[in-house]
């Protein structure tokens, strides 16, 4: 199994896509914490400030937890790890050299979960780096293990890790590549944000693996449509944990029966 | 043990009976030819030997056993299918180091691989740059990685210039005869095999049509017998029942009796005959007559 997670791995790190993703997920989380920073302790003219300020010991979290945000490239990644082999017809000569294709199947998500982590590392190193120079600028002071951060951190990890298995058992299914792109973007920035967003909508939202992330997390952050409806942080990791064998389950039924043609 | 052994297969894809109830061996030490035109089965039959397709119903086995129950199926069994099935954007020697590790292979094998194949010099190139040609080499590459004693492939030719068809027809030839490997081979241009296979086996419309050594086959074409005489002897075989065309001044073309009978006629006519021959047709008459008739059925 080793060897078989150990070229899959191989698969993604000779083609181009995996360092073009890794550019890409800077740039975003960049431009995310630059308007961080940018708005931090900024009040309306008549009201409360939007987001603390980077001396408050809340700004870091919050930072930390933009990190998340990088879920949208492992699941790009790991919709492609399955989708290409299809679109390539490479698929054929994967099941020549290892015909018991459940094997298959588990060395893709194997290596869906080393891909999250090693994109939650990059990540969370540079978001790292880039707040906490911003909170010493600011005149703040850093405890990595106060407040929310080991959680935050572990919530990082599991939310990169599942949106990789999450690509996998999408691109299964669908293996149009394209369209399990178009499929799985729309997924997480149009409707796990919309039911994410209004608390009316979280009584679904919750649920869903982006709702499940943020209890994990619990980025409680106010974003004037009232109160949040999240699950405890318990829960949003069981239900991080049953998507994930989920994904793996539709993968493996979608992949073991059908002709290769 | 047969190395490899069709049994009984059967395939549809919804309507289409793609293969039906085909049965054949290979051993080892020869090259089969799977001979049929377009969309006679012969890809369908491999990919069921390869695990790929699921068959309705009979076997399809590689040393006895079914290719999915393998542990360890690139020291088995060589496989040759589509040559687009590359990544383009991925290097020669990348390709085949993916196959290495994940069948735990030596990481030496694929640069010996490629120079087997006469790619070295591209080992480093991308896919995506590569011609046909050069493609099939890359595959033939990949089924050489576990140095197995099985060979499929399928349609190895397309793609290759003359000099490589050349060069695939030695290397098949030196596969089965010196390293004993068999070698089963599909192909819709009967020329590109005729020189290389020992055995043919042909299909047509998913049936299979005939199967014999290329000997048995080609001696099997129609049954004219060319006779060389100056005597006037063609009387003599018509009221023998022979269907005689008279091609040129002393020489004819009998039907319908064979050389044996030629020859014991003509001595009881005292007739003096300079040559005797069974007209060989050649495997490409016979393969059209051949496949035509499974059209017909």
């Amino acid at each position: 199994m080793t060897n078989l997670i150990r070229a899959e791995l191989q698969k993604l790190f000779t083609t181009r896509l995996w360092w073009a993703m890794a550019l890409v997920m800077f740039a975003f989380t960049a431009f995310g914490l630059a308007f961080l920073i940018a708005q931090a302790g900024v009040a309306p003219a008549n009201g409360q400030p939007g987001l603390p300020a980077l001396d408050d010991p809340a700004w870091l979290p919050l930072a930390l937890s933009f990190a998340s945000g990088a879920n949208i490239f492992t699941m790009i990644l790991g919709i492609v790890l399955m989708t290409s082999e299809y679109r390539y017809q490479t698929i054929t000569g994967t099941f020549l050299t290892t015909p018991k294709r459940g094997r298959v199947i588990a060395a893709k998500l194997g290596a869906g979960v080393i891909v999250g982590v090693f994109f939650a590392v990059i990540s969370l190193l540079f978001t790292a780096v880039v707040a906490i120079t911003a909170v010493l600028i600011g005149g703040g002071s850093i405890d990595l293990t106060a407040g929310r951060v080991p959680q935050l951190t572990l919530g990082v990890f599991a939310t990169l890790v599942l949106y990789a298995l999450f690509g996998i058992g999408l691109g299964a299914l669908v293996r149009n590549q394209v369209a399990a792109l178009i499929g799985g973007i729309v997924w997480a920035y149009v409707i796990e944000s919309i039911l994410g967003a209004f608390p009316a909508l979280q009584t679904v939202g919750k649920w869903l693996p982006g709702g499940a992330a943020q209890a994990l997390m619990n980025i409680d952050f106010d974003t004037g449509l009232g109160e949040s409806n999240l699950l405890p942080a318990w829960g949003g990791a069981l239900v991080l944990v049953a998507y994930a064998l989920l994904f793996a389950l539709v993968a493996n039924l979608t992949t073991t029966r059908r002709d290769i043609t | 043990m047969t190395a490899i052994e069709i049994r009984n297969l059967s395939k549809s894809f919804g309507a289409v009976r793609a293969v039906d109830d085909v049965s054949f061996t290979v051993e080892a030490g020869t090259v089969t030819g799977y001979l049929g035109p377009n969309g006679a089965g012969k890809t369908t039959t491999l990919r069921s030997l390869l695990g790929l397709v699921t068959p309705d119903s009979g076997e399809a086995l590689v040393n006895g056993r079914r290719y999915a129950s393998l542990d360890h199926p690139l020291n088995e069994v060589g496989a040759v299918l589509e040559a687009t099935s590359f990544h383009p954007g991925r290097t020669a020697r990348d390709h085949l180091r993916i196959m290495t590790t994940a069948a735990g292979l030596p990481a030496s094998r694929p640069d010996e691989a490629l120079d087997q194949v006469g790619l070295a010099d591209a080992a480093r190139k991308r896919v995506g740059g590569f011609s046909l040609g050069m493609r099939q080499r890359l595959a033939l590459a990949g089924a050489l990685l576990g140095q197995p004693k099985i060979f499929i492939l399928d349609e190895p030719a397309n793609g290759l210039d003359p000099a490589g068809i050349q060069w695939l027809r030695g290397f098949l030839r030196h596969l089965a005869h010196d390293t004993g490997a068999a070698v089963l081979v599909s192909s819709h241009v009967l020329a590109e095999v005729e020189q290389t296979v020992d055995n043919v086996v042909i299909i047509a419309k998913g049936r299979l049509v005939r199967q014999g050594t290329l000997a048995e086959l080609t001696g099997n074409g129609g049954g004219a017998v060319r006779v060389k005489t100056k005597d006037d002897f063609a009387p003599a075989l018509r009221a023998a029942g022979a269907e005689v065309e008279e091609v040129e001044p002393g020489l004819l073309r009998v039907k319908g009796l064979d050389a044996e009978e030629i020859g014991r006629l003509a001595l009881d006519q005292r007739v003096l005959l300079t040559e005797v021959t069974h007209e060989r047709s050649d495997l490409q008459s016979v393969f059209l007559e051949l496949t035509a008739e499974g059209e017909r059925a």
